[in-house]
């Protein structure tokens, strides 16, 4: 058998396909992904904007907003599927199990309600902490996340935090309650550069001190490379390539992965070979081609490209490397 | 790991201990609210105690003193019946805030729960909801009230006589009654939608907030995320409106009674009297000065005390 499926799950996602029910009818936003995440595994998820990847990780807890929806698909967390399980269950997944970090720490913090509060409550609720104890559990948290004289911050509004220490106290209250998983949705793009790689350092510092599962999405290939263990590129709501994460940097084989490579402008490059960065941008949803989503902007697009959907097959032996692309399968076979 | 400290954070010099007490840190730091306050404290307690209090009955009349100027012992000047003009103040003090409290109760209550059921059910309540809300605000409100007057008070003041008659119970006696249901009534029937408006629009802002998923993916239960992350965002806007609310129902009695459909005599309201004194200001300026004074100045205070709590309750703005 093949090493990824020796790998325990701890997350595993199948046919996950979320659609938006749009003035012009419904539209397709995530098209039946699958992905898992083993356990203590760091998995990236890369893709540019609008292409899904808030979608998917919100579809997933159930936390879609109104008129946008899961139709079809599993997503099981240790072997229980999160679509069907009562509400109840679910809560105690969320915030307890399932720790989530989002993308923007300007408005993802009750901005009424002190951080110290924010950061008690899941304690209080989940682990009947008293008030008293959960404080006590709150300062360790925030020094944890590398946040400065944490008692007194405590007692600060959200308004009255920088925006890196905002992004700390939400990945605090993401880990609040030792979460086996925690998804972090673009933690870093609101930051600057220095804070960025501190956060990232504080997310591989941690993952390595709790054990845990992480899934970090973001659209900087760079920015993961040195924290995930594999990275799952996706675009227009579908994955298309699947590898562990020095496979991806050394053979990335879907041209649209190259594309993002490509635009990673890195010290030996002369300038001009900066530039191959993908031109055009991604459909919208509702407006995706036939065949493969990628194809208007491909430059290996074939005829079958814009008749036939390309699956996600294995293209090295031992099959942790996958990828969705006819010129690529193709290529594979003739060789 | 090494981490930089950046940006230290700003805090306040004394520590803040809640939401409701560092809103009240702020509020003393503005005068005009503090005024605002002061004088509404001072006019509750005036409507609640002042009439055990005036040195005379807002009632009696005293035929050889009338018209007076103020003096030391009539310190508003007495009316043309002679009745001491600073107690009848003191008196429409309390009406002004029975029915202010009471109005803006009834439109409180009716306007936050239709507006929540919109905001948070959506349609089809949502439509039917603010159709009533737009149609009620289309209606002049001085011909709505006028209307409602016209075509209630002869029906229940028959009743009542009737309901005298065949009971002898002095209750059915006292027309004040008629005056304050239909008062209280079309009052609130005209002052509903505005709280409807904001608390729909404040539901459905709230209710889509990054905050709000992101305490649901806390899996903090509904009621948590109401009461702690719901309500105290939407409660800023509500109390403003409210202390605004109190103020206008004031002016709105007086301009009812100006048209003879608001507290009818004997019983002082500060309308009435303002609308008695219009038709001798000339001669006795005082019998208009003074209800109006007091009415400027109750409707000044509760604007200025909306303004302070706009500010002090939304700690994310500029102090
Ligand atoms: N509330 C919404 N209503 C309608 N469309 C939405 C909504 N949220 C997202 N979308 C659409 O769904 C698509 C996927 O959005 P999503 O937020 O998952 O993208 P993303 O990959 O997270 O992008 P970003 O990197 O900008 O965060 C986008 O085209 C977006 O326009
Ligand atoms: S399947 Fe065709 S269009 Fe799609 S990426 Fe591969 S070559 Fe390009
Ligand atoms: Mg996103």
């Amino acid at each position: 058998m093949t090493a990824q499926n020796k790998q325990e799950r701890l997350l595993d996602v199948k046919g996950l396909t979320v659609e938006i029910d749009g003035r012009r009818g419904p539209a397709v936003v995530v098209d039946g992904i699958d992905l898992y995440v083993g356990k203590g595994e760091t998995l990236g998820v890369v893709g540019e904007s609008g292409c899904g990847k808030s979608l998917t990780m919100l579809s997933l807890m159930r936390l879609l907003p109104n008129k946008i929806k899961v139709t079809k698909g599993t997503a099981e967390f240790n072997g229980r599927d999160l679509q069907t399980m009562s509400n109840r269950e679910l809560r105690k997944v969320r915030g307890g199990d399932i720790g989530f970090v989002f993308q923007d720490p300007m408005t993802s913090l009750n901005p009424v309600m002190k951080v110290g509060d924010q950061l008690c409550e899941p304690l209080i609720y989940h682990r009947k902490m008293s008030k008293a104890d959960a404080r006590k559990r709150a300062v360790e948290l925030l020094r944890l996340v590398g946040i400065p004289g944490p008692e007194e911050r405590l007692d600060a509004y959200p308004h009255e935090l920088s925006g890196g220490m905002r992004q700390r106290v939400m990945i605090a209250i993401g880990l609040a309650c030792d979460p086996k998983l925690l998804i972090a949705d673009e933690p870093t793009t609101a930051l600057d550069v220095t804070i960025q790689a501190q956060i990232v350092d504080l997310v591989k510092d941690l993952r390595n001190k709790l054990g845990m599962s992480v899934v970090w999405i973001t659209h900087d290939l760079a920015l993961i490379a040195g924290l995930a263990d594999r990275v799952v590129v996706l675009y227009a709501g579908t994955v298309v390539e699947d590898a562990p994460v020095d496979d991806l940097y050394a053979n990335p084989s879907h041209p649209y992965t190259r594309g993002l490579l490509a635009s990673i402008p890195t010290l030996s490059d002369a300038p001009a070979a900066r530039l191959s960065s993908i031109g055009g941008t991604p459909p919208e949803p509702g407006r995706r081609p036939a065949g493969c989503p990628f194809a208007p902007r491909c430059p290996l697009a074939m005829d079958i490209c814009l008749r036939e959907v390309p699956k996600l097959e294995p293209i090295s032996s031992e099959g942790r490397h996958r990828a969705a692309c006819f010129a690529v399968n193709t290529a594979l076979k003739a060789a | 790991m090494t981490l930089v400290q950046t940006n230290p954070i700003i805090t306040d010099d004394e520590p803040p201990v809640s939401l409701w007490r560092d809103a009240w840190h702020r509020l003393k730091r503005n005068k005009l609210a503090i005024f605002g306050l002061c004088v509404i404290v001072v006019l509750a307690f005036a409507a609640v105690f002042g009439p055990y209090l005036t040195p005379f009955d807002f009632l009696s009349q005293d035929l050889d003193a009338r018209n007076q100027a103020p003096s030391l012992l009539h310190l508003f000047g007495t009316d043309d019946l002679g009745r001491d003009v600073f107690s009848r103040v003191v008196y429409g003090t309390r009406t002004a805030f029975l029915v202010a409290v009471v109005v803006t109760a009834i439109a409180l209550a009716i306007g936050t729960t239709l507006g929540a059921i919109a905001g948070f059910f959506g349609d089809p309540y949502d439509r039917v909801i603010m159709w009533l809300t737009d149609m009620t605000m289309s209606v002049p409100n001085l011909l709505l009230v006028v209307v409602i007057n016209a075509s209630l008070k002869n029906p229940i003041a028959k009743w009542m006589e009737a309901q005298y008659m065949a009971t002898l119970n002095p209750f059915y006696r006292e027309t004040i009654w008629i005056d304050f249901f239909l008062v209280f009534g079309s009052m609130a029937l005209i002052s509903w939608p505005p709280y409807a408006r904001l608390v729909r629009a404040q539901v459905l802002s709230i209710r889509s907030r990054p905050y709000i998923t992101a305490a649901m993916a806390l899996g903090l239960p509904n009621r948590i995320i109401m009461m702690r992350y719901v309500v105290p965002n939407a409660l800023g806007p509500l109390i403003v409106s409210v202390s605004a609310g109190l103020g206008t129902a004031m002016v709105l009695e007086s301009a009812f009674s100006f048209l003879g459909v608001g507290v009818n005599p004997p019983t002082p309201s500060w309308g009435n009297m303002i609308s008695d004194g219009l038709r001798v200001w000339q001669h006795y300026p005082h019998l208009l000065a003074a209800p109006a004074f007091v009415l400027g100045l109750a409707s000044v205070a509760f604007s200025f005390l909306g303004d302070g709590l706009n500010d002090a309750l939304n700690p994310r703005g500029s102090k």
